[in-house]
């Protein structure tokens, strides 16, 4: 018998062997909800990052329409930030939500908010609740959500440069913002897992070894990021890890990560990382590029490269772009259901 | 030149790299107190001290949260030093204009190469994040500035660069100025594609490029 989506996933996560990987899109940093998908439909954003009834038609379009094989909410980074204080501009239908204005200008004048009372507050609420539209209308489809990583989250609520400097200037101040901001995700996931999600990403764009480097990422991205990933997996549910960027200075402290897998832009060769590092459950990393600028048969060609590397979850290698078209997803989702046979 | 005249240009250079702010101040009240030529300390000193923090990120030994610090150390230094510049010192700086394409927020990476390119001797005009196309080709034209440098992290906003080349040539104003382009999703590639005059990898590259396209202009001059 075959295995239904969510079997698939959380067998592949809990290292079980499987028919074949699982094609997946997690939602917020990788966003999989295209301008094609939304006129379709008429399901669009902005307006679905408000309301869990179109949050959940419009993940459901997206599964439909690309062949992803899971749920993917909410569709943007900021849900975290809003609630701790940022200025949001919610975007357009082809552009994602982004922070408009940190309200902190240092990690010490950042103001630790009740954390109950924050789960109350702006869209929090919505995507756990569509959260649980999509896993009680689909229980065979695993709903992912994503989650902003403790490093972005900290640095979309505090001037950046200064947050950044601050990694060495400020460590007290520093750790204590981190380690407010990763309680309030583990509140967060905990949430979703509640409505119903599978599985939780944590996408985390400014903890990258460009930006930090090898020790800041050690002693910040790791140590938090960590925290985050015990706290949902005290829930029962598995977490995966997207790394942006190149990561070769921080290659070491992959393995450290307590995530069940590993998600890595596409510069990153996941067979080579895979081989260094037998144990990690690698995912990634079809190049957004070609999804959004190439043909069908090389997007299928490249998938099945990816299949016939061991790749154990394909994916996209970063956050899509909305111009993207449903034809170059589609080859991608096909081939792997295809068992990796490239056109 | 004296000894001392060394010695604290070497001071002010190291407290730069060290990212030693108070050091900085010290070193640039000791120069002005001396009498030294504040242009020279700012030369020598200050920028020499980027110049060697620029490379450490180079060769990742420093990543962006030192270098930022360097770079406050630096203006530090050089709060102190530039109410003693003459004004007849320095030459004309070449001008640029730079920022974060229309749709984006992100804007460490056009900050650090606009602190490498101030400390390189470019005059720069900062737009912030998420401006609209037009807004850079009228901020060129108005300061004539001799670079236009567009930066941003997300594939969706690529498109505004292109569109600030294609208003520089309908208005027929494209050869007046240098079009540079970086951030995460750029490549040589694209900047090839829309007609920009260069791609740089990183902020490090961004002043290697800067550098060499104004370069020809002075030599016909």
């Amino acid at each position: 018998m075959s295995l239904s989506p969510k079997e698939r996933l959380l067998d592949t996560l809990g290292k079980k062997k499987v028919d074949r990987p699982p094609v997946v899109c997690t939602g917020g940093m990788m966003n999989a909800a295209i301008v094609d998908v939304m006129n379709r439909t008429g399901h669009t954003l902005p307006e679905g990052h408000f309301r869990s009834d179109l949050m959940a038609e419009l993940a459901t379009d997206v599964n439909h329409d690309t062949g992803f094989e899971n749920f993917g909410i909410p569709f943007c980074m900021t849900v975290e930030a809003e609630v701790l204080g940022s200025e949001i501009d919610f975007g357009t239908l082809a552009c994602e939500p982004k922070i408009a204005r940190e309200p902190f200008v240092s990690n010490a004048q950042v103001q630790f908010r009740d954390i109950d009372r924050m789960l109350d507050s702006g869209r929090i609420g919505q995507v756990a609740e569509a959260a649980l539209l999509l896993s009680r209308s689909n229980p065979d489809v695993p709903v992912i959500g994503s989650i902003t990583g403790p490093v972005s989250t900290a640095a979309s609520i505090v001037d950046p440069m200064i947050f950044l400097k601050e990694l060495h200037k400020k460590r007290e101040d520093s750790h204590r913002v981190l380690d407010y901001v990763s309680d309030f995700l583990i509140s967060f996931a905990r949430l979703l897992v509640d409505g119903g999600a599978s599985a939780i990403c944590i996408g985390d764009p400014t903890a990258t070894g460009e930006i930090l480097g090898p020790r800041l990422f050690q002693e910040y991205a790791v140590t938090y990021l960590n925290k985050v990933i015990d706290g949902i997996h005290a829930t029962g549910v598995p977490v995966l890890v997207h790394i942006c960027g190149e990561m070769k200075a921080v290659k070491p402290s992959i393995p450290q990560l307590h995530s069940d897998a590993i998600s890595t832009d596409a510069f990153v060769n996941l067979k080579l990382l895979k081989e260094e590092y037998p144990q990690l459950t690698t995912m990634g990393n079809l190049s957004t590029f070609l999804l959004e600028l190439g043909e069908p048969d090389k997007v299928s060609r490249h998938t099945a490269g990816l299949v016939r590397d061991g790749i154990d979850i394909i994916s996209p290698a970063c956050g899509l772009s909305t111009a993207s078209s449903i034809r170059n997803i589609q080859a991608m989702t096909q081939t792997v259901k295809d068992g990796g046979r490239g056109w | 030149m004296g000894q001392i005249d060394n010695e604290l240009f070497k001071r002010l250079s190291d407290a730069v790299v060290d990212m030693d702010e108070d050091e900085a101040i010290a070193a640039a009240n000791e120069v002005v107190e001396r009498g030294i030529d504040a242009y020279q300390a700012i030369e020598k000193g200050l920028s020499a001290g980027m110049e060697r923090a620029g490379q450490f990120f180079d060769e990742e030994e420093y990543f962006i949260p030192e270098l930022l610090m360097c770079s406050d150390a630096m203006y530090a230094g050089m709060d102190v030093l530039k109410p003693h510049l003459r004004s007849d010192g320095a030459a004309e700086k070449h001008k640029v204009v730079i920022g974060v394409v229309e749709g984006d927020t992100h804007d460490i990476g056009k900050n650090l190469v606009k602190i490498m390119l101030e400390t390189s001797g470019f005059d720069v005009t900062d737009l912030g994040r998420d401006i609209p196309p037009a807004r850079f080709v009228e901020t060129a034209k108005e300061i004539g500035a001799n670079i236009i440098a567009l930066s941003t992290l997300m594939t969706t906003t690529m498109d505004g660069m292109g569109a600030v080349v294609r208003q520089l040539s309908e208005e027929g104003i494209r050869d007046r100025f240098k079009v540079i382009v970086g951030g995460g999703p750029i490549s040589q590639g694209f900047a090839d594609r829309i007609g920009a005059d260069g791609y740089a990898v990183n902020a490090a590259d961004a002043i290697r490029l800067a550098r060499a396209l104004v370069a020809p202009a002075e030599a016909a001059a």
